[in-house]
């Protein structure tokens, strides 16, 4: 077995609605997800605002520990002696993740010390601007500085530098160019590959996943409708639901279908 | 209907951000700016009625709609057409909203009769107007509240409405939504048959969306607009070579 991470019916809710006179009743968030992951593979989760996939991303990274279920890491021995996490998170507003009054060199330096001990920092550095295209002007910029495609770069060189065995990405392609989106996959294919960083992609955007991953996840409503290998997901949908967004994402839908959505959770497979 | 001539565009502090940018919104047409970040695309559109903050920003040029040129009306005048004839659907909508004012009054204010407040509120999967007009701006998600402002953009009755990457943050399917609800803005034939013309102009990243919904498209880069072509010919032949990066990507991640 060589899963580096396994989820056993994660539940998991919250106070119900505000409003007066609801007496302690629970609202659902995520019900009984399930999944296997094996290292070195790309796994994506899709599903529309509302679907809990912004909430399973927190509970994976271990933001969130109020959950039912069981999870299972299975991380290699190194990081009993470690101080950083083996699961890293890239959240949509990554700018917030860096400090804006430090510069963007002295915030890597300072993960690399505490990751590897100041082993090679000064190569383990350019090595990780190199990958992700940070020149030396950006490094010597303050947070507060940099632009939104440079913050972003910036927070992945200090993930990069925290060196995850497990990255979990939520929304990373939202509000970028074309042009940066296509960078930014290709940067997270390289990852995977030369890091041998194991990854989890949530997203909305149907197609883009479809270039990114090897496994898929559809959620709807806090369930899994549909999951299986990418491939099989994008040539043979079978959930209706996963045929809806598919639909939805290349702008196909006539009102009808959109006003009529109320799918059944059961899950194909 | 709309005719901008605009010669320059300055940034205090950092210079010319857009120069020689010329072209006229016809009526009956959905029209799209494309370009990568940080090239002005939301500088221009909003420079058109004037929204761009004169401390930093000074525009040169003219921007004729109807018989007069935006930039040199009258405060009272510039707010009449800011109300009722020209209305923007911005991209972080939720701060178009003063969190401490309910629905209600951005609502009341605008809409004439309710009946078409909730027709159009059921139309774009909204609670109706009894529920949402007793929340907060603050109480309601990003997405919902992008929605809320194209439906107020709509209750005026504008001739043009201008949208900042209106898919971006929202589900495709609403987007589906926002894209048959323009195409129905623009092309109303009981609105053409009363003499009434309206057009939209869009920016927007998401290229699958532009594709279906423009009628001319261009582009913009190193501080300059493209003509306006037919969206049909801007993605079969363009053969700038700044276009062919952007689109090159595009088919990369969407083809």
């Amino acid at each position: 077995m060589n899963n580096l991470i396994k989820l056993e019916n994660i539940c998991y809710s919250v106070d119900g609605s505000s409003d007066s006179g609801s007496n302690g009743s629970r609202k659902i968030i995520l019900k009984d997800i399930s999944l296997e992951l094996r290292r070195g593979k790309i796994l994506g989760i899709a599903g529309e605002s509302g679907s809990g996939k912004t909430s399973l991303a927190k509970i994976i990274a271990g933001i969130n520990k109020s959950y039912e279920g069981n999870i299972t890491f299975n991380f290699s021995e190194e990081w009993k002696r470690i101080r950083t996490n083996p699961v890293q998170i890239l959240f949509q507003n990554n700018g917030e993740i860096l400090n804006p009054l430090r510069k963007v060199d002295s915030i890597i330096e300072e993960t690399l010390i505490v990751r590897h001990h100041s082993k090679n920092v000064e190569q383990e550095k350019h090595r990780i601007f190199e990958s992700l295209n940070i020149s030396e002007m950006i490094m010597k910029k303050k947070g507060y500085e940099l632009s939104g495609g440079e913050q972003q770069r910036a927070a992945l060189a200090r993930i990069l530098a925290a060196s995850p065995e497990l990255l979990v990405l939520d929304e990373p392609f939202s509000a970028q160019d074309p042009e940066s989106q296509l960078n930014l996959l290709n940067f997270f294919k390289k990852v995977n590959i030369e890091y041998n960083i194991t990854i989890i992609c949530i997203a909305h955007n149907l197609s883009i996943l479809n270039k990114l991953c090897d496994e898929m996840m559809i959620l709807y409503k806090g369930t899994v409708v549909e999951s299986s290998s990418a491939e099989e997901l994008f040539s043979n949908p079978k959930h209706p639901y996963t045929k809806f967004l598919l639909k939805a994402g290349n702008y196909e839908l006539n009102y009808n279908e959109l006003s009529n959505s109320n799918w059944e959770t059961e899950k194909h497979s | 209907m709309l005719d901008v001539k605009i010669k320059n565009i300055y940034l205090k502090g950092r210079g010319t951000l857009l120069s020689e940018t010329n072209f006229s919104l016809e009526p009956g047409k959905i029209f799209t700016i494309l370009g990568s970040n940080g090239t002005g695309k939301s500088t221009l559109i909003k420079s058109l009625t004037g929204l761009l903050d004169k401390k930093f920003y000074s525009v040169e040029g003219t921007v004729i709609f109807g018989k007069e040129d935006i930039f040199s009306l009258e405060y009272p005048s510039l707010l009449d057409i800011r109300r009722n004839k020209i209305k923007y659907v911005f991209q972080d909508s939720i701060n178009s909203f003063d969190h401490l004012k309910k629905y209600a009054y951005y609502f009341q204010r605008i809409a004439k009769d309710i009946s078409e407040s909730d027709s159009l509120l059921e139309y774009f999967l909204l609670p109706n107007s009894k529920t949402l007009f007793n929340l907060y701006p603050y109480e309601v998600s990003g997405g919902m509240a992008q929605r809320i402002s194209f439906v107020l953009a709509l209750l005026s009755h504008p001739q043009i409405i201008i949208l900042d990457e209106p898919t971006s943050g929202i589900d495709s399917a609403i987007a589906n939504l926002f894209l048959i609800k323009l195409k129905e803005f623009v092309n109303n034939s009981e609105q053409l048959n009363s003499g009434l013309k309206h057009s939209a102009l869009l920016v927007t990243h998401d290229i699958v969306f532009a594709q279906k919904i423009s009628d001319k498209i261009a582009f913009i880069s190193n501080g300059m607009l493209s003509p306006f072509v037919d969206s049909q010919i801007f993605f079969e032949k363009s053969n700038v070579e700044s276009w062919n990066t952007y689109l090159t990507a595009g088919k990369a991640l969407w083809g």
